[in-house]
């Protein structure tokens, strides 16, 4: 009992040293988010001409319009308007289309792009994993190879045209996938395979490396000498330690599959976040473009700092000690 | 009918293919080890020692073709993890960082055993008690990087004991280990052979660890065996060459050449006369890492004069070294150069560059973009862009290299070479102090001599004064005049060599010099354990108190002072004079313990 | 001379035949790229309503787009520009990325932390954004689609090389150097970058084809390089309206585009495992 008290008052002080770094790396999250927020209202105002001087319209009207929208009164004030509605979780309303706020549009394009990026994710992370780990195990050579072949053909396609040739192959000529829109799970395999197929080439990349690292080093042999098997210490003692840095790549590239894929969304016309944010920039919308901006850029912050404190919290105290270990044995 | 041996490797032969071709690393090496008996293989690093017993386990990788008439254990080819284990050299990377000791060992008696989880957590924690580790239970919850080295090199033990196996292979297993701790693992596998009835084989470069432990001892050279034989036949009458020559380097590092013997070193009148200490360090304090901090801790260093600066690793010798050469800055305390306070600004005006390092490591002291020459001239120009090519092939010259070897890179070099290389670019700004940390600790037993023939050169040729950072009392005990020994971040014992060493005061200093290993197995197996207990990390008493057999209560309650005896200086309370009694004025202090 | 170039091939590359092929294609991408449109018999950029939507053929090789303008030309024509935008960026975001990097990491403490944090901002805002505010200042053509790579395209290069010099200002040679009193900017160029320039030679080969794909990714969704002038991605946007019809004229750029990238990502990758700096083709 003793011990356990003991053992108690050392995970404590580790416990309140993780709480002050979460703390902080919130703080600094807020931060960013509203510097994001001020240098893209700043840099939407910059943009030349006003959204309602199209067409034929009358300098009167204009006026009025800009009244109404509050774009008569000095900049400043209207930055302090809007960022005073943006805590209250008020975006404002488009501009184009003065009966829809930007927060509804985002309320109903963001779960349709979430799904897809979602799904792409979890594709790229399993396939990517597993080709991975296969490749850094395997003793046949032609494995190795075709796996690495593949992976570099994978991450030479940009992914537009990735999924331009997907929806000429298997939509134009072969007609057995649908070519536009979500409605049922078949409508998935397209854009998600194309969104997963560059993040998945390098997830399988980085964890074949790492784990390639990881089963050079000393105790990826003692676990073998003491009679573990290669896939059981691969998987109970390698790959945790190589996952590290793969974790640190697919944060941020979650971070974009989540706020969705211009292109992606574009090709297969799925009404997502990405269609709406390149209307939104043909449309002159600012407001809307502001208030994607804003909250795509916020997920992204969300996503970075929940991948840090992730990382942060698999590797305790041993994060440190492993890197000293590491450079010791570098000699 | 002859009794079978439990090993048995006859002729075993080992190719690397590289992109350079094929590498024989072993040739036609042969040896046994019998039921319950510990054999020894000895030899330098590279000579293929651990290219052999990773063969032995089938743990070679796939670039390496294994060839050999026989390889039987008990009959069988070995199976890892079932019977034969292995220890390896470092303990810190051998256990995986991220995984709970617990749950290393109890995966191993799993696979061993194949019982349910809890049967091996409670085997897991019988097995730690086995190799001495107090509370099982709350360390089977820790992590590798939680323990110390000794403590983590007791768990690979138990580790391998969980295999339960005919044959236990100890990869230097104490190399990365203090002399006190090194004679506990040694008298821990001594005890284990005797009550498991295991064979062992231990591998080593150290001969006094060899002489220690192992009955059978087989050398090997350049990927073949030159000698084999009981270790008697070995140690005292070696017949050949090379084994000869191994026991002549072990046994003349630990002693000082005759010339510098008869020499003595600077009196300590003449240095009190002189003034000022050329380096006077004060109660400096520095939080690093776990332990290697400083804590108060204060010295002098006379002009031409060497000081030796010994404790084990952790101790903060390193830590000192960085603050003294300015890489690191101190928490608090004082360092005087010349009587001048050494701060930022002395150092900039030129001060820096009269205290110079030569690392431990000589494959990252020297950058590898640059030719030998280059980095030479860099350092011999510093700040000021003035100096010409003239000295650089003349300080080559002068640590034994050739002035054409400017236009090299490092990479051509050997670790012999490399470390002479970083000693002329310390003395090529022709420093007032150069501090060597562990200059010879990484080399083998050869460049180790040459190295220490250099640096023994330079001092008398120039005139220098010298910190020389050590583990290794043998060879603290050739290089300098005076000695401090430093534990916990503080200075315990400070005096002239051979006073300290003939005759230590405090426990610890005594602890260092008897855990010495000498190439004789009559002495060597004389081992005696140190007590050894946990200091819990308390911030008041004594720091050595947990581990000092002769501590009293106020060693636990309170730092003690340093008392000053002459030229000997302690830090213990069996000199106060509360303990020793009242002293007259011409009383003569003598060792306590 | 050859000596030299053959030991600094030799030390980055070793001398892989994946990084020669990888050469060899770029090379020759590169000499079509110019030599095409220069000596070959098609105008890129003439339309003629004679020879509309017409597919391969001995004259036209790749065919004709829907304006009657020879593709061959044309894609090389693009293949030129998009290399030319993307081996521009990325030799200047490759000196902002190292000259920021290389201040961070030096510096380290608050000043590390403030500027890691500005970048950190910068990457969090959608490209398309200031590309497209660019373009409207600037008028749409290279110049500004290269300004508008160059925005946030140096943070994974200041990323990477602040982390070499964190690593590499320990190192035994970095405290002796200070020791010798060398100015810490000395330091840097001469001691601490040459020793990390294998990951920076890794990434700025992999900045090229980022550069190149993102080029076209703005040029396909309409906010890149404006007609007559083409790169692969406005080419592959044009052909997009009539992809059933004719595919060919999409799938003839795409194909040079893919290969061009290929190319690079198999130099890059030579070096890359030759030199063990990190990061392949990641974003």
């Amino acid at each position: 009992m003793t011990a356990v008290c003991r053992e108690g008052t050392m995970r404590r002080a580790g416990e309140e040293r993780m709480l002050r770094y979460t703390l902080k790396r919130m703080l600094i999250g807020v931060l960013s988010l509203i510097v994001l927020a001020t240098v893209t209202f700043f840099l939407v105002r910059i943009m030349p001409g006003s959204p309602f001087q199209q067409g034929g319209v009358s300098s009167q009207v204009v006026e009025a319009v800009e009244e109404e929208y509050g774009l008569n009164e000095p900049i400043f004030t209207q930055y302090l308007n809007y960022m005073g509605g943006l805590l209250k979780g008020d975006f404002g309303i488009s501009y184009q289309d003065p009966s829809t706020e930007v927060a509804e549009v985002i309320k109903r394009a963001w779960p349709v792009t979430a799904s897809v990026g979602i799904a792409a994710l979890a594709v790229s992370v399993l396939l990517g994993t597993g080709l991975g780990i296969l490749r850094a195990v395997s003793e046949k050579r032609a494995v190795r190879e075709i796996i690495s072949g593949a992976g570099m053909l994978a991450a030479g396609i940009p992914t537009f045209a990735a999924a331009i040739l997907l929806l000429l192959l298997f939509s134009v000529r072969l007609k057995w996938l649908p070519a536009s829109g979500l409605l049922s799970p078949a409508h998935y395999i397209l854009p998600v395979t194309a969104l997963a197929l560059y993040p998945a080439a390098v997830i399988s990349r980085l964890t074949s490396n790492a784990l390639s690292a990881e089963m050079g080093k000393a105790y990826y042999l003692f676990a073998r000498a003491k009679g573990l098997g290669k896939w059981r210490a691969v998987f109970t003692h390698a790959l945790k330690n190589a996952y590290l840095p793969v974790l640190n790549y697919v944060g941020p590239a979650s971070a974009s599959l989540l706020t969705g894929s211009f292109v992606i969304e574009s090709i297969f016309t799925i009404p997502g976040l990405g269609r709406e944010f390149v209307g939104s920039i043909t449309n002159r919308d600012y407001t809307l473009i502001l208030g994607l901006t804003v909250f795509m850029g916020a997920v992204v912050i969300a996503v970075n700092l929940a991948t840090d404190l992730l990382c942060a919290w698999l590797s305790p105290e041993t994060g440190r000690a492993y890197k000293k270990a590491d450079g010791r044995q570098r000699k | 009918m002859e009794r079978m041996s439990l090993l048995e490797v006859e002729r075993l032969n080992v190719k690397y293919r590289t992109e350079q071709g094929v590498r024989h690393v072993l040739r036609d090496v042969s040896f046994t080890v019998e039921k319950g008996e510990i054999a020894g293989i000895v030899g330098e690093s590279g000579s293929g020692k651990t290219t052999a017993m990773l063969a032995v386990m089938g743990l070679l990788g796939q670039d390496a073709s294994v060839g050999c008439e026989k390889l039987a254990l008990d009959g069988k080819r070995p199976v890892p993890g079932q019977s034969a284990a292995m220890v390896f050299q470092d303990s810190l990377s051998c256990l995986n960082p991220s995984v709970r000791i617990g749950r290393q060992i109890a995966e191993t008696v799993k696979i061993r055993r194949k019982c349910s989880r809890s049967e091996a957590e409670q085997r897991a924690e019988e097995l730690l008690d086995m190799v001495g580790i107090s509370d099982p239970h709350r360390r089977m919850r820790q992590y590798p990087s939680e323990l110390s080295g000794g403590m983590r090199q007791r768990v690979v033990i138990a580790i391998a004991l969980a295999c339960e196996p005919d044959l236990i292979i100890a990869d230097e297993p104490t190399t990365a280990l203090d002399a006190a701790v090194q004679s506990q693992i040694l008298l821990l596998l001594k005890r284990i052979v005797k009550e498991t009835g295991t064979s062992l084989l231990l591998v080593s470069h150290d001969l006094g660890v060899t002489a220690a432990l192992c009955k059978t001892v087989y050398v090997l050279h350049e990927g073949t065996v030159v000698e084999s034989g009981n270790a008697e036949e070995i140690f005292y009458a070696p017949r050949h060459g090379y084994t000869r020559a191994l026991l002549t380097r072990a046994g003349k590092i630990h002693q000082k050449s005759a010339e510098a013997h008869g020499k003595e070193p600077v009196q300590e009148e003449e240095r009190r006369a002189e003034g000022e200490p050329l380096v006077r360090a004060e109660r400096i304090t520095k939080e690093y890492g776990a332990g290697e901090g400083l804590c108060g801790l204060s010295l002098e260093i006379a002009q031409g004069e060497t000081l030796a600066l010994v404790g084990e690793s952790g101790s903060g010798k390193t830590t000192f070294a960085k603050i003294l050469s300015g890489v690191m800055e101190a928490d608090g305390g004082a360092l005087f150069y010349r009587g001048e306070c050494l701060n930022r600004n002395l150092r900039k005006s030129g001060t820096g560059r009269k205290i110079q390092m030569v690392f431990q490591d000589p494959y990252s002291a020297l950058n590898p973009c640059l030719t030998v020459g280059e980095a030479l001239l860099e350092a011999a120009r510093g700040p000021r862009r003035t100096e010409t090519e003239s000295r650089v092939e003349e300080m080559l010259e002068m640590v034994g290299m050739s002035g054409g070897d400017a236009r090299r890179y490092p990479a051509d070099f050997s670790g012999g070479q490399r470390q002479r290389i970083g000693i002329a670019r310390a003395l090529i700004t022709e420093p007032e102090l150069l501090i060597c940390d562990e200059a010879a600790a990484s080399l083998d037993a050869e460049a180790k001599e040459q190295i220490l023939a250099l640096l023994e050169e330079i001092k008398e040729r120039r005139k220098i004064s010298c910190l020389f950072i050590s583990h290794d009392i043998g060879l603290v005990r050739r290089i300098s005049d005076r000695v401090a020994v430093i534990y916990g971040g503080y200075v315990v014992e400070t005096g002239r060599t051979k006073e300290i060493c003939s005759d230590p005061w405090h426990p610890y200093t005594k602890q260092l010099l008897e855990a010495v290993l000498e190439p004789d197995p009559l002495r060597a197996s004389k081992i005696r354990a140190v007590p050894l207990r946990e200091s819990g990390g308390k911030d008041t008493g004594c720091p050595f108190a947990g581990r000092c057999g002769y501590a009293l209560d106020c060693c636990r309650r309170e730092n003690p002072e340093t008392y000053v005896f002459g030229d000997r200086e302690i830090a213990c309370f069996l000199y106060s004079e509360k303990h020793s009694g009242k002293r007259a004025d011409g009383y003569r202090m003598m060792s306590q313990i | 001379m050859r000596g030299r170039a053959g030991r600094i091939w030799k030390k980055y590359t070793g001398g892989s035949k994946m990084a020669a092929a990888g050469c060899a294609i770029l090379a020759l991408w590169i000499i079509l790229a110019i030599a095409v449109p220069l000596f070959g018999p098609w105008s890129w950029s003439e339309q003629n309503a004679e020879i509309r939507n017409q597919t391969s053929s001995l004259a036209h090789w790749f065919g004709t787009d829907r304006f009657g303008r020879d593709l061959f030309a044309r894609v090389w024509y693009g293949a030129g520009l998009s290399l030319f935008i993307g081996i521009v960026s990325a030799l200047i975001n490759g000196g902002i990325g190292v000259m920021y990097g290389a201040v961070c990491g030096y510096a380290g403490g608050k000043t590390d932390m403030l500027l890691m944090r500005a970048a950190d901002i910068i990457s969090s805002i959608p490209s398309m954004l200031y590309v497209i505010l660019i373009t409207l200042v600037m008028g749409a053509g290279a110049g500004s689609i290269i300004l508008g790579l160059c925005v946030a395209g140096w943070i994974s290069m200041a990323r990477i090389v602040r982390g070499e010099i964190i690593r590499l200002k320990e190192a035994d040679y970095a405290c002796a150097a200070r020791m010798e009193g060398i100015p810490p900017l000395r330091i840097l160029v001469r001691h601490l970058l040459p020793n990390a320039a294998g990951p920076i030679l890794v990434n700025l080969i992999f900045l090229v084809p980022q550069a190149v794909f993102t080029e076209a990714f703005l040029s396909f969704l309409g906010v890149g390089i404006a007609a007559p002038a083409a790169s692969l991605g406005t080419i592959i946007q044009e052909a997009r309206s009539q992809m059933i019809l004719y595919p060919y004229q999409m799938i003839w750029p795409l194909l040079v585009l893919c290969v061009m990238i290929l190319a690079l990502n198999m130099i890059g990758t030579a070096v890359e495992e030759k030199t063990g700096g990190r990061r392949g083709w990641s974003e």
